[in-house]
């Protein structure tokens, strides 16, 4: 029986083409999928990739597009950069008000507005916008129709801040974890592929490395720093928070460069470093991806932490963090603590969350609990 | 009770007023120049004083006014009527200045006779930060002023006018020559440290040559008192004040804190520290003091309980002195503003100073006023942007002018400070008698104007990026600056609120929160190129010379102007009231039109009370800083 079904296989491997058995990485993905938290997690990250990437043309009080003087201008794209906002404005002296002196200046103009018009950075005050009164400030700016998540002492609308906020928060936690997913695949593979006293170097350094405290090293780079930005934060937090990643890496890398695919590869010639690449680092991903999700969230937390604790980056930065420590000031005003820490506590949470299923998806261990 | 506490400082009430919310009076002070120099350099040369006789025949005495301070303010008060009566003021809630005044006129008032006071009560008051030292002539901080202005005793006052008398409690009478290069003083013979000892013109005179002594580390309290050439003591009461100079302003040097020399004299060559010997130790557990209260318990971080002194205003059973409205004072040490306001909630603590935000958002309810209400003053102090006369962008007074021109101050006044706070114009407070006439006008918002004067001063955008440039040796420097600033949250809106509004004239203008010690080392250094800052008030206006002369210790703007610097001289030798208000008048407005701060508000004095508490009176120093200040707080007897 058993010879006879061996046989039939492989006369109908013959007739079709073989098929190819799935990849690791398809399989993992097949099981994540399976995992509806995870999923779910996934798809409100993508939401908030959304958010960040077109917070402009959700929140704002620059035009989308706009039509002036015969000339199609993108005005909202200042908030990503200044000089990405055409000079004509300011020479024609706009003075950051758009809504009315475009109609002054050029009664043919036209512009598509953001859907919420509030600016993170500035309070909106009255007739602004086609008669709408201005923000309220103070303690008096609960949530309403105008402003969704209410306002801040100073007037400037929650809802804006929020959704400018979300490039911060999305953008420490890849460029931290970016930065810090090099280093430590780097070390963790050269350290567990050469061994010895390289091994020994590295691993030392690792050690060193983990000893120093983060939040510490930031505060101190801070007060050194003359004009210190966010993106100083963010190559702290990545510089000194790749030594779990690198441990991982080092332990597979160990274990596969004694795997049977790559001593074929070394005896075919292939070179150390196409070894360590293209053979062994894609198989060891994995477990590496695991840490670096948390540490997203790790990054996200820290910066949340530092801004509320007002060591963030320079005012006015629309950071959910910022906008706890000013609710701090006044307990009464929860929408300034509520809609911030759900926002961090959705963010954080979603991060662990793939991390969580990413390891269970990955480790053959798992596969089938 | 007295007020030594440097009030010939001009005190900085820079970047941490706003902390200090809970000191009242001097905040911080900058530790004299003096002090940090080297110790080695001899402050003080010796001095052949002549014969008392001599002296006599050859200066001109004038009288002097030797007063009571409580007296003073009975006087004022009994013109005042109050406006509602107490049970009426005690059910009032203070949302508006006629409230204010209200609550004042009935509360703020001194008991029409003894039977009303409660001899026996405790005040329990607030202070932000614990003593250093209790060594008078060691403090720096507002506690350390505080609670020596209660333990200690000073031979003169100032009232809420600043102006200067001695104090009858301690003096029988002071003669000025009529140069005001000498001061008389006779001290009373009945004073006594607490341990018995009488208290001499020899205590003041070694007191004096502590305090010059370079060997000792007296932070605060030199400066000012370096600017007296001598003091000697003829006998134990008699005493000569020497004078460098013939200034007007002499006076305000006369004050310091005074500690019993049979204490201090044994070890001070040993251990001139006065801190770290045993013996010295001793004595900074268990102070000997000269003033109307004593130590009874400290508990560092928590507590100082100071108890009235019986030998103060009693002696052989005979009342000398006015005797002290409460039996005990306890300074309780709470950092955090909103605990403190619980803590005054719940009757744990009897006056604590508010913050804005406090006064407007957690203090308008029943709650609050269950057992406590609120008073406010207004105080000489401003908060201004300063901008580095030095650099290239603030050089043209026009510069400045537009930066003035582009604030939103409605924005400020209305939003940012509650409208609880009076715009600033300049220097001086429109009340006060050094004021110009007319006053100064507040600016307004104007960006056209503002634009306006940075195109005649050279700032366009040339290079057609948004942001305004001039050239300056074929260099093109973008209009681009950094604003230093404390990371309080007022501060950062409000300096947030210049950013944007220059944002709009095409000047990029940074944020920078700043820490304290850093941003004090840096002003001083002039290491920035605007700052927003404040300072509080002296009690002359030749104070302010520090801030405004070429070079000055205080300078930090580098601001330059002969006229100015002549003026200063000249207001500080003119002995006429009426022609000093003009020189400062002058001043004044030579300041406001070169505009080297962009001058915002002053911040008023906001206090919480107990409903227990009566007679806090505001001076321009707040309800502490002058006399009578706090001796005329008192409670009630229970009906």
């Amino acid at each position: 029986m058993q010879e006879e079904s061996d046989n039939k296989s492989t006369v109908s491997a013959e007739l079709k083409t073989v098929k190819k058995s799935p990849s690791f990485w398809v399989e993992t993905w097949q099981r994540f999928k399976r995992r509806k938290m995870a999923m779910m997690a996934l798809v409100y990250i993508g939401f908030l990739c959304f958010v960040a990437i077109f917070a402009p043309a959700i929140a704002g009080t620059k035009p989308i597009i706009c039509k002036y003087k015969g000339h199609i201008y993108f005005p909202a794209l200042g908030y990503f950069r200044r000089q990405w906002e055409n000079p004509i404005f300011y020479k024609d002296r706009f003075r950051n008000r758009y809504p009315e002196n475009l109609k002054q200046k050029d009664p043919d103009s036209w512009a598509i507005w953001p859907l919420v018009y509030q600016d993170p950075y500035r309070r909106v005050y009255d007739d602004e916008w086609k008669g709408q009164p201005g923000n309220p400030t103070q303690d008096n700016g609960a949530p309403s129709l105008r402003n969704w998540f209410g306002t801040d002492q100073r007037g400037v609308d929650v809802f804006a801040q929020m959704v400018h906020g979300t490039t911060i928060a999305l953008l420490v936690g890849f460029v931290s974890m970016g930065i810090a997913g090099v280093i430590g695949i780097l070390v963790g593979a050269l350290a567990g592929f050469y061994g010895k006293w390289i091994d020994m170097v590295l691993s030392r350094m690792i050690e060193v490395v983990m000893c120093i405290p983060t939040l510490i090293l930031i505060l101190a780079i801070i007060a050194i720093i003359d004009s210190p930005t966010i993106w100083h934060m963010m190559a702290i937090i990545g510089l000194t928070g790749w030594t779990g990643i690198a441990r991982l890496a080092r332990a597979e890398f160990m274990r596969l460069r004694e795997s049977d695919f790559v001593l074929a590869a070394r005896t075919t010639g292939v070179g150390q470093f196409r070894i360590i690449f293209r053979y062994i680092l894609p198989n060891s991903l994995a477990p590496v991806l695991v840490p670096i999700t948390f540490g997203i969230a790790a990054a996200i937390l820290i910066e949340s932490g530092l801004s509320f604790l007002g060591f963030g980056a320079p005012p006015p930065n629309p950071s959910w963090g910022t906008l706890l420590n000013l609710g701090r000031q006044n307990l009464q005003m929860w929408w300034l603590i509520f809609f911030p820490g759900m926002a961090i506590f959705l963010a954080v949470l979603a991060y662990n969350l793939i991390g969580e299923g990413l390891q269970e998806a990955s480790d053959p261990r798992l596969r089938d609990a | 009770m007295y007020q030594y506490p440097r009030f010939n400082l001009f005190v900085l009430a820079l970047f941490l007023m706003m902390t200090l919310t809970g000191c009242p009076g001097p905040a911080t002070e900058e530790t004299g120049e003096e002090a940090d120099s080297e110790t080695k350099e001899v402050l003080l040369e010796p001095f052949d004083a002549p014969k008392l006789a001599d002296l006599d025949a050859q200066v001109e005495w004038e009288d002097q006014p030797v007063l009571d301070s409580l007296e003073l303010l009975r006087e004022r008060q009994s013109q005042e009527k109050p406006q509602v009566t107490v049970e009426e003021a005690l059910k009032l809630k203070n949302t508006d200045q006629e409230m204010n005044e209200k609550i004042l006129s009935a509360l703020g008032r001194l008991p029409e006779n003894d039977e009303q006071v409660d001899w026996g009560a405790t005040i329990n008051r607030h202070v932000g930060a614990d003593l250093k030292s209790t060594n008078p002539i060691m403090g720096s901080s507002a506690v350390e002023f505080e609670v020596s202005s209660l333990t200690g005793f000073g031979l003169f006052s100032f009232d809420w006018n600043f102006k200067p008398f001695a104090v009858s409690d301690t003096v029988v009478s002071w003669q000025s020559s009529k140069d005001k290069l000498y001061d008389k003083v006779v001290l009373r013979d009945d004073l006594t440290w607490s341990d018995g000892t009488p208290i001499t013109a020899h205590d003041i005179v070694f007191t004096f040559k502590t305090i010059m002594n370079p060997a000792v580390p007296v932070p605060a309290v030199r400066s000012g008192t370096d600017q007296i050439r001598w003091i000697q003591a003829y006998d134990d009461q008699t005493l000569v004040f020497f004078h460098k100079e013939s200034l007007p302003t002499n006076v305000w040097n006369l004050n310091f804190p005074i500690i019993p020399k049979h204490i201090y004299e044994k070890e001070l060559e040993s251990d001139p520290t006065l801190q770290d010997s045993p013996y010295h130790v001793k004595f900074e557990n268990d102070p000997v003091t000269g003033g109307p209260y004593q130590f009874e318990k400290r508990e560092r971080g928590q507590e100082i309980l100071l108890k009235r002194r019986e030998s103060w205003y009693m002696q052989d059973g005979k009342q000398v002195r006015t005797r002290p409205y409460f039996e005990r004072v306890r300074l309780r040490i709470i950092e955090d503003p909103n605990t403190a306001l619980l803590a005054l909630k719940n009757g744990k603590i009897d006056e604590m100073a508010l913050n804005p935000e406090l006064w407007k958002t957690q203090t308008e309810d029943d709650d609050f006023y269950k057992i406590c209400t609120k008073a406010n003053g207004l105080e000489w102090v401003y908060f201004y942007f300063g901008w580095n006369c030095e650099t290239l962008f603030f050089q043209d007074k026009e510069v400045r002018q537009a930066m003035s021109y582009a604030f939103n101050h409605k924005e400020m006044l209305d939003e940012l400070c509650y409208g609880l706070y009076q715009p600033c114009t300049g220097i001086f407070h429109e009340t006060a008698w050094m004021s110009p006439d007319p006053m100064s006008k507040p600016y307004q918002q104007n960006l056209a104007k503002a634009e306006k004067l940075l195109d005649e001063a050279g700032w366009i955008d040339h290079d057609g990026d948004g942001i305004r440039d001039k050239e300056f040796d074929g260099k093109v420097i973008p209009f681009r600056f950094s604003i230093m600033t404390s990371s309080q949250p007022l501060s950062l809106s409000i300096c947030t609120l210049l950013k944007e509004n220059l944002a709009q004239i095409g000047i990029i203008c940074e944020v920078k929160p700043t820490e304290f010690t850093v941003m004090q080392d840096k002003a001083r250094n002039h290491q920035f190129q605007a700052m927003f800052g404040g300072w509080g008030t002296g009690t002359d206006p030749d104070t302010s010379i520090n801030l405004w002369k070429t070079e000055a210790a205080r300078n930090y703007v580098n601001y330059s102007n002969p006229e100015v610097d002549k003026l200063f001289e000249e207001g500080r030798r003119e002995f006429d009231k009426e022609k000093r208000a003009k020189i400062y008048g002058k001043i004044h407005e030579l300041l406001y039109d070169d505009q080297p701060y962009t001058w915002l508000y002053f911040r008023n004095s906001f206090y919480g009370f107990n409903k227990d508490l009566r007679g806090y009176v505001f001076s321009p120093r707040g309800p502490y800083g002058y006399g009578p200040g706090f001796s005329s707080l008192w409670k009630p007897v229970e009906n």
